[in-house]
């Protein structure tokens, strides 16, 4: 009886835990609208990156009889030089965008903490190692180096966008996650987990990564934001080749070729894709807001 | 005006509370962190004010400096403080002065409260600016001979940074500040936490010197019973943000009346003596969100519990040599002693050895919460 | 049983490269704690005591000395095949605020090492579960309500219980408690030093109390000796009972003298001793041929300050009979603790 008893128990126990916890997101994110609002745009752009583009036929269809359209109904934020709808370019443009800024934060938040928790937990010689390792990540000029790997990649796929920008911005959350390891490894309850004898990869994964996670997460989402500028901001320069589909392609043309600056009724074609990255920036914000509280028990529980 | 001038030299002044009251602003509303206190502190005693953590005392105590900081707010009540008045009344410049000039306080954490980036000389000398002080060669002086007087060399310590100094020696330099303005009201907020044993003795010798010395009213607020049996002519024993016990040190240690004191001496292990005379106190001690808003705060965790403690809050009220909040005890105001006879006669369903067995209903918390915390896992 | 043999451990300051200290902070310390047995290590903060409970605890590495657990010499193996005898040992630390993940719930931090336990012994899942339950109820707390709360939602007495139940997960013989109480409120700290005597009686774990509050001590074991310790020495070693009613060491009895007497119920003994320094104004010369005491002992005199006077063995003069060792050249016996007030 006891057996049946206690295996309920126990069961009932994890679920409890598991909903407790969504229970609680959701705690957190109605107690301030604005939460809501970025969530829900955060999702809005995911939808728009990984769906969006797959709505349209390709190559999208031109109308060269409406140039530079002003918006309306049928086109919210006009049309370009050549008649084409710029809300669809834009979506169009958001994977490449949003993708290489998930690739980015991904490879770079793996990277630092990977290397933070190493060197914070091990110390001593690898320790000094991982930190020369990432004292050189930090000094190296990023825009020299893409100019130079400009000449060998195109950077038309993400893929490759992200992974440089991810490699060349994981130094500063290694050391901050170091650093923070390096405090955590002091306090009573790791030296209790080495003392009950427990592995250190559970030391590592569970007892000090949980502390440092919302750091992490928060940190995450703002190397989106970085991940974003960076790379429309070398599209938008010409660093990179003004070749393929995204905002930073986009607004290039419209300063350098359209003349969206001076001329009002192209100034559509320039917003659009800077009104998107407003918009993506706000929902990461008011995430970020959130994030302290959903990972913090003691804000989470009232 | 009288703020400047140096105390009336008829004395050490008195110190009165009067239903005071100090909420703090929460999620579930403003809640009494100290609940219709009064108290006084005759001139030239040492109080000794005990209670555990939440029990109000830390609060109180800056209640004395109208220093409560927001989420909290003194919400009724005085404290009145000879030679200045009502100190809940006063505000900004008046206040700063009062602070430090007349009322010293000595900060619980004595060992962090000294600025690491300033010697004390440095820290010493603007407490002097900010107080208006002429002759800061005068206040140096005295200052080096307060810690010459507490078995420092005033010239080295004042060179000092806080991380070059002992935390007795810390401690030390806490009273002196506190001191060295000529304050005739001192608190003291847990002057010896996290000091050995030897230095705690040290210190709570000085303390009492002092005391004597200049003339001083002191206010020693701690957790441990012993360091009041040690310094304080009176206790007050505080819980749930009232006061339930209030009388003369010996009197009170040899013969508690209020439950909660007894329980609190009865679970001091000893030195000498039975060691199982030492009893635990059943349950644990309320939360601001969990003090009941009406009746009896210890209730849920005494032994002499009774149907209107459950409802009625009980007088602060005098019974022969002190003052005690309880039901079961105060009808003893006509008696002047209380033996355990006519304890068991007024309770005639609880005894005192009820204290400590754990072997009655589990107290229920504000949260509705069930939680064993008394000294015997009874299943194994 | 747990024996130490001359553990010595010196901490190597790091000032700049020129001037590189040395601070001795065990100078070849002796111990046993028996099976079943509760000894205390007595001391002001710095004596070395908590550095002491790490070693024993395998939490800190020592310089000389030897120590067996259960008979097996750990300097004679490896550092991987040291883990499983010093998991016999579990600390119990001073902060139960710290000691536990507050990213995590009781449950969580309580069937992490059940689940290595049952790993090891080749039991079931659901023994975890039930394993869980029966501790918790062991240390006097409801399993319902503490498994799936968060460190923050405990008190910190329930915490301590907690952590208390935590270090029973993996079956140890020894129990360390470092000043397991002093971060706790009054009214509960009786309640944890009852649950530590209860444990010693019900599951026959050693205990190792390390405190500078010799009563606490006494409570949880008044038949297990005492080891006073100052600067790294103990200086006084024997039964509980007889170091508290008869020390003979000027520094114990300064010690015993300092704790606050209970006027109105004790009455303070009629020797008390007081050192003549404050600890911290107190030069202390450097170590060579003296005794670590001699700058603040009240009774010092020309051989105590070029001679060091050896626990025990190094002098003959330094034992009696009761099972007492000492390390002072001037043993005299004196009344200095609080004893209660007879009353009619």
């Amino acid at each position: 009886m006891s057996d049946v008893a206690a295996m309920t128990g126990a069961t009932v126990t994890r679920a409890t835990l598991r909903r407790n916890f969504w229970g609680s997101v959701w705690r957190v994110l109605l107690r301030k609208p604005s939460r809501l609002l970025g969530v829900v745009l955060m999702l809005g752009f995911a939808f728009m990156g990984s769906i969006g583009p797959m709505l349209y036929d390709r190559p999208l269809p031109r109308d060269p009889s409406v140039q530079f359209a002003s918006p309306s109904l049928r086109h919210p934020f006009g049309t370009d030089f050549q008649g084409t709808d710029v809300f669809s370019l834009l979506v169009i443009g958001s994977r490449y965008v949003l993708l290489t800024a998930l690739i980015t934060a991904v490879v770079s938040v793996l990277l630092g903490t990977a290397v933070g928790l190493v060197a914070g937990f091990r110390r001593g010689a690898l320790d000094a190692v991982l930190m020369r390792i990432t004292d050189v990540n930090l000094t190296i000029p990023g825009l020299p180096l893409l100019l130079v790997l400009s000449t060998v990649w195109e950077f038309s796929g993400a893929w490759e966008m992200g992974l440089v920008l991810g490699l060349l911005g994981w130094g500063g959350l290694a050391r901050a996650v170091r650093s923070q390891t390096l405090s955590l490894r002091e306090r009573g309850f790791v030296e209790a987990a080495r003392g009950l004898g427990l592995p250190n990869r559970h030391i590592v994964g569970r007892e000090l990564l949980p502390p440092i996670a919302p750091y992490i997460a928060m940190n995450a989402l703002m190397s989106l934001i970085v991940a974003v500028y960076a790379q429309v901001g070398l599209f938008f320069l010409g660093v990179m080749p003004v070749i393929g589909e995204n905002w930073g392609v986009m607004l290039n043309r419209a300063v350098f070729d359209f003349g969206a600056m001076t001329t009002p009724a192209r100034l559509p074609y320039m917003l659009a894709p800077l009104l998107a990255i407003l918009l993506l920036t706000i929902a990461i914000v008011l995430v970020v807001d959130a994030m302290d509280e959903v990972f913090n028990p003691r804000l989470r529980v009232e | 005006m009288t703020l400047t001038t140096p105390m009336s030299p008829d004395g050490p002044p008195s110190v009165r509370i009067r239903d005071l009251t100090v909420v703090y602003r929460t999620a579930a509303g403003e809640l009494p962190a100290v609940r219709d206190v009064s108290m006084d502190l005759a001139p030239g005693t040492v109080t000794g004010l005990v209670g555990e953590s939440g029990s109000g005392k830390s609060t109180l105590a800056l209640s004395l400096l109208n220093a409560v900081q927001p989420p909290g707010r003194i919400s009724a009540g005085s404290v009145d403080i000879g030679g200045l008045g009502d100190v809940v009344q006063l505000r900004g410049d008046k206040l700063r002065q009062a602070r430090g000039g007349q009322i010293g306080y000595v900060f619980q954490a004595a060992q962090n409260s000294l600025n690491p980036l300033k010697t004390v000389g440095k820290q010493l000398l603007d407490l002097g600016r900010s107080h208006d002080v002429k002759d800061l060669r005068a206040l140096v002086a005295e200052a080096r001979d307060l810690l010459a007087r507490m078995g420092l060399d005033g010239a080295r310590v004042l060179d000092s940074y806080q991380h070059e100094l002992s935390g007795g020696m810390r401690q030390r330099v806490g009273i002196m500040l506190a001191l060295v303005l000529n304050a005739h009201v001192v608190v003291l907020d847990e002057p010896t936490t996290a000091l050995d044993m030897i230095t705690q003795a040290n210190i709570l010798e000085i303390i009492r010197e002092i005391h004597a010395e200049r003339g001083l009213t002191t206010l020693v607020i701690t957790h441990d019973i012993g360091v009041v049996a040690e310094v304080a002519d009176e206790i007050a024993v505080m819980y749930g943000g009232r006061l339930v016990e209030q009388g003369p040190v010996r009197a009170v240690l040899g013969d508690p009346h209020h439950p909660y004191t007894r329980g609190l001496i009865q679970a001091i292990p000893r030195l000498t003596g039975d060691i199982d005379e030492a009893q635990a106190l059943p349950g644990r001690p309320p939360t601001l969100t969990t003090i009941p808003d009406q009746g009896c705060v210890f209730r849920s965790r005494c032994a002499l519990r009774m149907d209107v403690c459950d409802t009625v809050d009980p007088l602060f009220q005098s019974t022969g040599d002190r003052m005690v909040a309880c039901h079961a005890v105060a009808p003893a105001a006509t008696f002047t002693t209380t033996t355990s006879e006519s304890e068991r006669e007024m309770t005639p369903s609880r005894a005192w050895s009820g204290i400590g067995s754990g072997r009655r209903e589990p107290a229920a918390d504000g949260d509705g919460v069930v939680a064993r915390e008394t000294n015997e896992g009874d299943s194994a | 049983m747990i024996t130490g043999t001359n553990i010595v451990k010196t901490f190597k300051q790091r000032g700049n490269v020129l001037d590189k200290r040395e601070v001795p902070a065990l100078r070849g310390v002796d111990f046993t704690i028996p099976k079943g047995g509760a000894i205390s290590f007595i001391g002001e903060s710095g004596c070395g005591k908590t550095t002491l409970g790490r070693i024993i605890a395998g939490l800190e590495t020592y310089d000389d000395g030897e120590i067996t657990i259960g008979g097996v010499d750990m300097s004679s193996l490896r550092h991987r095949a040291q883990q499983p005898h010093f998991r016999k040992v579990q600390l119990i630390h001073q902060d139960p605020y710290s000691a536990l993940n507050p990213t995590r719930t009781i449950h969580q931090s309580l069937h992490d090492p059940l689940k290595l336990r049952a790993r090891q012994t080749g039991r079931s899942r659901q023994w975890t579960y039930d394993r869980a339950e029966e501790l918790l109820n062991l240390v006097g707390l409801d399993p319902g309500y503490v498994l799936p709360r968060y460190p923050h939602q405990l008190s910190g007495g329930m915490r301590q219980r907690v952590v208390i139940a935590r270090a029973l997960t993996v079956d140890p013989e020894v129990l360390i408690a470092d000043e397991a109480v002093s971060m706790i409120d009054v009214s509960l700290r009786l309640g944890i030093l009852s649950l530590l005597r209860d444990l010693r009686e019900r599951l026959g774990v050693s205990l190792l109390y390390i405190t500078h509050d010799v009563a606490t001590a006494r409570y949880i074991g008044d038949d297990g000796d005492m080891y006073v310790i100052y600067r790294g020495q103990v200086i006084e070693r024997g039964p509980t009972e007889t170091i508290i009613a008869d020390p003979v060491h000027p520094y114990t009895q300064a010690l015993l003298s300092a704790i606050p007497v209970l006027y109105g119920v004790e009455q303070p003994g009629a020797e008390q001793v007081k050192p003549v320094q404050a600890a911290d104004a107190a030069s202390h010369a450097e170590d060579g041929a003296h005794c670590l005491f001699s700058s603040r002992c009240p009774f010092a005199d020309d051989r105590c300050v070029t001679e060091w006077p050896r626990l025990g063995h190094a002098h003959e003069s330094l034992q009696d009979p009761g099972g007492r060792v000492h390390a002072c050249f001037h043993p005299v016996q004196r009344q200095v603790a609080a004893a209660p007030i007879q009353r009619s």
